[in-house]
């Protein structure tokens, strides 16, 4: 009974969730997106290229609305969820590349960081499901 | 007052017990109290009390905290030396701004105001007192500064220039009673209270010769009219009215709606060409001067700033930059503002939300393009600020991480941990404390576009607060920070990158006004 009503429940808050929000563009189901470079756990000196790799997807411009494509965002040392119903945060760990990018050269301070892909639509809200590369972390020397 | 001045007046019998007179160049702080008589007559046990206190609260430890030493107290003031010029200022600064603190909630006439001047020179150190031309000279600029300021002599001001961010007001060589030579004397500017003084009284003499420009002008129209065939002398009420906003730096307020004062300056430069009043308003030649809605703008004085901070790589190196006169918007361009563009088929897209909103989801080539619209439209060089321009403004002449001090407070900014509700849009314009210049919203509410191309740091940027463009520009820079960020963003210093021709939902603009 328990299990039955959690589920009505969150089947009522998915449902009221996603008819609020029109956001969330559907994706294809076999979409992959992941990091060409670096891969996890690799020792680094200096700066860095990191390239972005999207499989069964395509990558366009910020602001341009085609069926199954997107552009790139990459989140250093992100903790927090990705939150479905907003536009994916601009800051100094959400770096976007609306203009197409798909490689960049990162300069970070020594220590561990963790980067993660973050597949955008055109108004840069995730897609749905959420389409995320696998967390890499770095150790910078 | 007059115990301090009387330094070499005193217990000169005293010698340290080594032979050869200890001299020493030193930066002299002297600090006095405004209206001491004054105060003592109206309440002595009273205003004793609380001047000690002050020494023992707030005087003694800044000195200490900033490597100096106190050289000795009298009724109403006090005498400090210290090795560096800076400490000697930045403790002057502590002290002032403490004392604004502690004064805030007194009535005018109770307050305790020091004036402090501070000179650098070879002096006479001996165990409880010091002497010197270089003292002197301290005391006499401290004679000169106003309550609640800090003057300083131009050796410090040599000294400390490029290493004490805040602004200098030159005020020229004085003369200072019984010294030969005159002494070049600088006004600090640390805090909010004095710049906003200076501006006001610039403001009040830049009005009063305005005006004076205006009568004249008016004077002279109303004669030429009277000198024209009578049909047309109902014109001169409608003549002095439409000279006043085009000389006006703030033409448009933000809340009326009333186009009528903005119609006027196309007919005021050929009053004869307009048959008569009543038909003014349809027969205005240049329809789109007439209607545009100018964002509101404050005249910024010429300055310099010590720019960026050591928070953040990007901010680095700090470096001084001089800036030229300019006017900035009051706040960011709203919503309404930026509708007149769209209307008028010069700007991408049409902004939705409400009219005193920030407009949002601009990206840089969209704020270009207002730019142009309105220079075009209004026949005045408006143009996007430059990255030094709008950090210069921001700071509005202060020194701290924000620019109402180093703690964050609620109720100031927009930001997401500032103490106010993030909401899906950001308020209206205007709805948090406008900074020591006057200006709106510096700080948090929305990301405002800058002129300059992204570098990743300061190497190598102008020192003349020009815009730093350079070749290959795929990405600009953002300031201010936005409701979605947090309060690391809200700093003056702070600095961000975006694609130039992407659109995000938190970006929007600030116009600035200037050759």
């Amino acid at each position: 009974m328990k299990i039955v009503c959690c589920l009505a429940l969150s089947a009522l808050l998915v449902l009221s969730s996603s008819a609020a929000y029109s956001q969330g563009k559907p994706a294809p189901k076999d979409a992959r997106l992941y990091f060409i470079t670096p891969h996890d756990g690799q020792k680094i000196r200096g700066g860095f290229w990191v390239r972005f790799g999207l499989r069964n997807m395509g990558v366009t411009h910020a602001g341009d609305d085609y069926q199954n494509s997107g552009h790139h965002h990459l989140l250093i040392d992100v903790n927090d969820p990705i939150d479905p119903k907003e536009p994916i945060p601009q800051d100094k760990s959400h770096l976007h590349f609306g203009a197409g990018q798909t490689e960049t050269f990162l300069e970070l301070p020594p220590g561990t960081h963790t980067l993660q892909l973050v597949l955008g639509d055109a108004k840069h809200y995730p897609f749905d499901p959420p389409i995320v590369s696998s967390k890499v972390s770095v150790r910078i020397r | 007052m007059g115990e301090i001045r009387n330094f070499k007046s005193g217990n000169q019998g005293e010698r340290p017990p080594h032979g050869a007179v200890p001299r020493r160049l030193a930066a002299i702080i002297v600090g006095d109290i405004a209206s001491y008589s004054r105060l003592m007559q109206a309440d002595e046990e009273g205003t004793h009390v609380r001047v000690k206190r002050i020494e023992r609260d707030l005087i003694q430890p800044s000195i200490v905290e900033h490597h100096g030493s106190l050289v000795k107290t009298t009724g109403d003031g006090f005498i400090a030396i210290f090795d560096s010029p800076v400490e000697a200022v930045r403790c002057s600064i502590v002290i002032q701004q403490n004392l604004v603190g502690r004064n805030a909630s007194l009535p005018k006439d109770s307050r305790i105001e020091y004036r402090i001047g501070v000179n650098l020179g070879d002096v006479i150190v001996e165990s409880d007192d010091i002497y010197g031309d270089g003292v002197n000279i301290a005391t006499r600029i401290e004679g000169i500064a106003e309550p609640g300021q800090v003057f300083i002599s131009g050796a410090i001001y040599e000294q400390i220039k490029h290493k004490v961010v805040c602004g200098y007001e030159s005020l020229g060589d004085r003369k200072v009673k019984n010294i030969t030579d005159p002494v070049r004397v600088y006004r600090v500017l640390p805090d909010a209270d004095a710049v906003s003084r200076t501006r006001g009284r610039r403001e009040n003499i830049l009005i009063f010769f305005l005006s004076l420009a205006l009568l004249v002008i008016a004077g002279y129209v109303l004669w030429y009219m009277l000198a024209q065939p009578g049909s047309q002398v109902g014109q001169h009420a409608a003549a002095p009215p439409a000279v006043a906003p085009t000389a006006s730096p703030t033409p448009a307020e933000p809340g009326s709606t009333a186009p009528a004062p903005q119609v006027a300056p196309a007919a005021s430069p050929s009053p004869t060409a307009v048959p008569s009043p009543a038909a003014l308003p349809s027969l205005v030649p240049l329809p789109s001067t007439a209607s545009i809605r100018e964002p509101e703008m404050v005249a910024i004085r010429a300055g310099s700033l010590a720019m960026g901070s050591i928070d953040d790589p990007t901010e680095r190196p700090v470096h001084q930059v001089a800036i030229k006169p300019f006017a900035i918007g009051k706040y960011p361009v709203t919503v309404r503002e930026w509708n007149e563009c769209a209307a008028a088929k010069a700007c991408g897209f049409t902004a939705i939300g409400k009219d005193d909103a920030p407009v949002t989801n601009v990206s840089w080539t969209d704020a270009q393009q207002y730019a142009v619209w309105l220079a075009q439209a209004t026949k005045k060089p408006y143009r996007l600020p430059s990255e030094a321009e709008w950090e210069y403004a921001a700071r509005g002449g202060t020194q701290t991480k924000y620019w109402w001090g180093d703690k964050l407070q609620p109720g100031m900014a927009a930001c997401k941990d500032c103490g106010d509700v993030s909401a899906d849009q950001p308020v209206k314009v205007g709805s948090f404390k406008p900074n020591p210049f006057g200006l709106y919203d510096m700080g948090g509410g929305v990301d405002q576009w800058v002129a300059d191309c992204w570098h990743k740091n300061y190497q190598g940027a102008p020192a003349d607060g020009s815009a730093w463009i350079g070749a290959d520009c795929t990405s600009h820079v953002l300031r201010s920070g936005s409701w979605k960020n947090d309060a690391r963003y809200v700093r003056p210093a702070n600095r961000d990158s975006y694609d130039t021709n992407v659109r995000y939902p938190t970006h929007g603009l600030r116009i600035a006004l200037g050759p």
